[in-house]
């Protein structure tokens, strides 16, 4: 069993006075560290950065390690433009970020010889000419709540992160309030489900406490099986004890005995951090028997998942912590009456409860004020395409597509031409360019048939045929479905081979009405959200793009040229 | 492009892989043999966790390695292997010696993914899942995503990424990765597997 040891040094904390004690030590480690004589360097390493060489950078830091300087091992900060990237904070000077750094640039960069790397100053103020990376776009244009230790703190350091503030809002729930005051505050945040549904998290959780069989459970759903969005990863890698704090806090409020995160098998390093996460504070004793003194007993366990999209859905994701296919079940009873093992289970986002801590310590009130009126708070986002700029971001709820694409991410890359962005995932359709001015949030884009989902956005150019791209969508949930209902697992296999008949050049505009009626049948029929939603990314795109797909079957031409219709395959389509 | 639809097979079936590197069923009941368990309830949670050890140090499960795994957590090998095929990460074939992710992602796909695995099809002949004649390369196209949309289309070849992909490039990367294991083979440094032409 992959056993992740806890740090050795760390002591067992039994009571109010133990943390407390625990508590200054650490930002006192903290201050020490970046107010010291040393020369501090942290090297940004998360999944997207290792795959640019950020431990080959790791590595070349490590051999300059001395007396006088710290090598860091920090997380990625979610630009990815901008990776493998090094922070060098020298004494009395604020951190200067370098950007793009190869390990071969490593001494150069520590010397202060390779200037025209750095990207910015981690600081209000520019410095020595080099701009603050608050006046990037990037940076500037987002608010940063629960991603604020994203490549500040040691994801594998918990003493790092108590000195950020972690654990503040689990000790106020265990010492300084009642569950029924965390339960008010989290009501009053508004703070609904970011997984995509948008369920408010504070209803949820007041029935979870309401809940009387024993045991219960907290499950956080960290599975994202979305194909380009890894906000949970990132999350995951850079901040792991925010997560579980915000676990931890369900547990207690909710009653609940014991607390479970479901990880995608596909994250090894996050699955790892947050192992690593999970010894530390069962080291120092804020999971196990008597939390602090309290009486409260709080068991945790790490589960991984396989690579099944399905597994995203909650029932199924309960189906795959009790080692069976992961398949969803018909509702209800509700998971809150009978989930894991039957037992009242509370299921929740991971980017949900990361937003519990800073909830709980601020207030529901202060959290409120941020977002649009029917969607509170900030949203991590992960934008990809043909755009200048990549990376995960989190911005207040109600910002404009538009801002968004354009401000923060860069706009297009020359010799591309923006047609449309995928939303929500595969579960969404697309928008073109005349959506982008709405703003933002949980219900905004549904007239439109966009959806915000999990935050995940696929912008597409002129290169990119709607017909094939509708057709790699309804395959994606062709493959990921289950297989357990009918409509689902044989409507879209069905979707699939009329729209291969169009890319053939074989459609007929019958197909277009067939299409039509074979969705209506998946979405109405289908037991689960992966079903109900499979067809919506095709329907949307024929909704905006219909003239494309008549090109298809009246011209027999593909505008963009990608679909086998311009090529060779055509002829032996057409002779079939 | 790739066709679903197409049913005629137009290229070799992989012949079977003689030099894999067998599953020591030893190194499995001694991993298992840490999983501990108090209730029936643990037992069934602790499963995909074992299973996905062994498709990590051997880049597949075979049957007798599920039996194992079902006799310690008291379950039967068919409903191990129900998971093994359900579970997309899961092999139940060796894998090549060497083993590339074609990631298929939205963003390698508006990058034009779908031409590397159609590259992959037509120039050795394996698809998803597959490995080559010689055993060499085994290929996995990643429905899901890997996680580096930046340098869209990605491939990941055993531990290495290699972004911005064409299918020219492509076949330079999968020559170069058998080339490399060829180079151990002449040195007398491999496993002991079969050299390669």
């Amino acid at each position: 069993m992959v056993h992740t040891a806890p740090s050795e040094h760390l002591p067992r904390l039994t009571s109010r006075e133990d943390f407390e004690a625990f508590r200054a030590q650490a930002r006192k480690r903290w201050t020490d560290l970046w107010e010291g004589n040393k020369t501090v360097v942290s090297v940004g390493v998360g999944s997207s950065s290792i795959a640019k060489g950020a431990l080959d950078v790791l590595a070349a830091c490590r051999q300059h390690e001395s007396e006088s300087t710290v090598v860091r091992e920090v997380s990625g900060n979610g630009a990815f433009w901008m990776e493998p990237w090094v922070e060098v904070k020298r004494p009395g000077e604020p951190p200067v970020v370098y950007g793009n750094v190869a390990a071969a640039d490593v001494s150069a960069v520590l010397t202060g010889a390779r200037q025209d790397l750095a990207v910015g100053v981690r600081a209000p103020e520019s410095f020595n000419g080099i701009p603050s990376l608050h006046e990037d776009p990037f940076f500037g244009h987002q608010q940063q709540i629960i991603t604020r230790n994203a490549g500040v703190i040691e994801p594998d350091s918990i003493e790092d992160a108590i000195a950020r503030g972690a654990y503040d809002g689990y000790f106020k729930v265990l010492f300084e309030m009642t569950a029924e005051e965390a339960i008010e505050e989290v009501t009053t945040a508004n703070v609904r489900g970011r997984g995509g549904g948008g369920f408010p998290a504070g209803i949820k959780w007041a029935s979870g406490r309401k809940a009387k069989a024993r045991p219960k459970f907290i499950v956080c759903n960290s599975h994202e099986g979305e194909p380009n969005v890894y906000k949970d990863r990132h999350l995951h890698e850079a901040d792991p004890h925010r997560i579980l704090e915000g676990i931890l806090i369900a547990c207690i409020v909710c009653g609940a005995e014991r607390g479970y995160n479901y990880i995608g098998g596909e994250y090894p390093l996050a699955i790892r951090r947050f192992r690593k996460a999970v010894a530390d504070a069962e080291r120092l004793g804020l999971i196990g028997k008597n939390v602090l003194g309290t009486g409260h007993n709080v068991a945790f366990r790490v589960r991984t998942g396989g690579g099944a999209y399905i597994c995203g859905e909650a029932s199924a994701l309960m189906y795959s912590v009790m080692g069976v296919k992961g398949q969803p079940r018909t509702k209800p009873p509700r998971s809150v009456e009978e989930g894991l093992w039957k037992r009242p289970t509370v299921a929740n986002n991971t980017e949900t409860l990361a937003n519990i801590p800073d909830i709980i310590v601020n207030g529901g009130e202060w959290y409120a004020n941020i977002g649009t009126e029917n969607s509170k708070g900030t949203k991590l986002m992960t934008v990809q395409g043909p755009l200048k700029r990549h990376g995960v971001v989190e911005v207040p709820m109600g910002i404009t597509l538009n801002h968004l694409f354009n401000d923060i991410f860069g706009g297009m890359r020359e010799g591309h031409e923006f047609k449309g962005v995928q939303t929500g995932g595969v579960s969404a359709g697309p928008l073109t360019k005349d959506h982008l001015d709405i703003p933002v949030d949980f219900d905004s884009l549904s007239d439109v048939g966009g959806m915000l989902g999990s935050g995940g956005w696929v912008i597409f150019d002129q290169n990119v045929c709607v017909v094939d791209f509708a057709r790699y969508l309804t395959a994606f949930n062709r493959y990921e479905s289950c297989a357990k209902c009918v409509p689902c697992r044989l409507g879209n296999p069905a979707l699939v081979e009329i729209l291969d008949r169009i890319r053939f050049g074989r459609g007929t505009l019958d197909d277009l009405t067939l299409i039509k009626r074979t969705s209506k049948h998946i979405i109405e029929l289908s037991l689960c959200g992966l079903g109900q939603v499979a067809p919506v990314p095709l329907m949307g795109m024929i909704q905006w793009y219909e003239e494309e797909f008549r090109r298809h079957i009246v011209d027999g031409v593909c505008p963009t040229g990608t679909c086998p219709i311009s090529s060779g395959d055509a002829v032996l389509a057409a002779g079939d | 492009m790739a066709n679903a639809n197409q049913t005629h097979e137009m290229l070799p079936v992989p012949a079977p892989f003689t030099g894999r590197k067998e599953i020591d069923l030893d190194a499995v009941r001694e991993m298992v043999s840490h999983f501990h368990y108090e209730d029936f309830e643990e037992a069934q949670e602790l499963i995909l966790s074992a299973l996905q050890e062994v498709n990590e140090i051997f880049g597949w499960v075979s049957p007798e390695a599920s039996e194992i795994i079902a006799r310690h957590f008291g379950t039967t090998s068919e409903r191990v292997f129900a998971l093994l095929t359900f579970y997309a990460d899961f092999r139940t074939q060796p894998r090549g010696h060497h083993h590339m992710l074609i990631c298929h992602g939205m963003a390698c796909y508006v990058h034009g993914s779908q031409q590397l695995v159609q590259q992959m099809q037509d120039t050795f002949g394996v698809r998803d899942g597959d490995t080559t004649a010689d055993g060499n390369m085994s290929v996995q196209v990643v429905n899901g995503c890997l996680g580096v949309c930046d340098r869209a289309p990605v491939v990941k070849i055993d531990d290495t990424y290699h972004g911005f992909v064409d299918a020219g490039t492509l076949t330079e990367l999968v020559n170069r990765a058998v080339a490399s294991r060829s180079e151990v083979t002449e040195n007398g440094e491999n496993d002991g597997s079969h050299g390669t032409k």
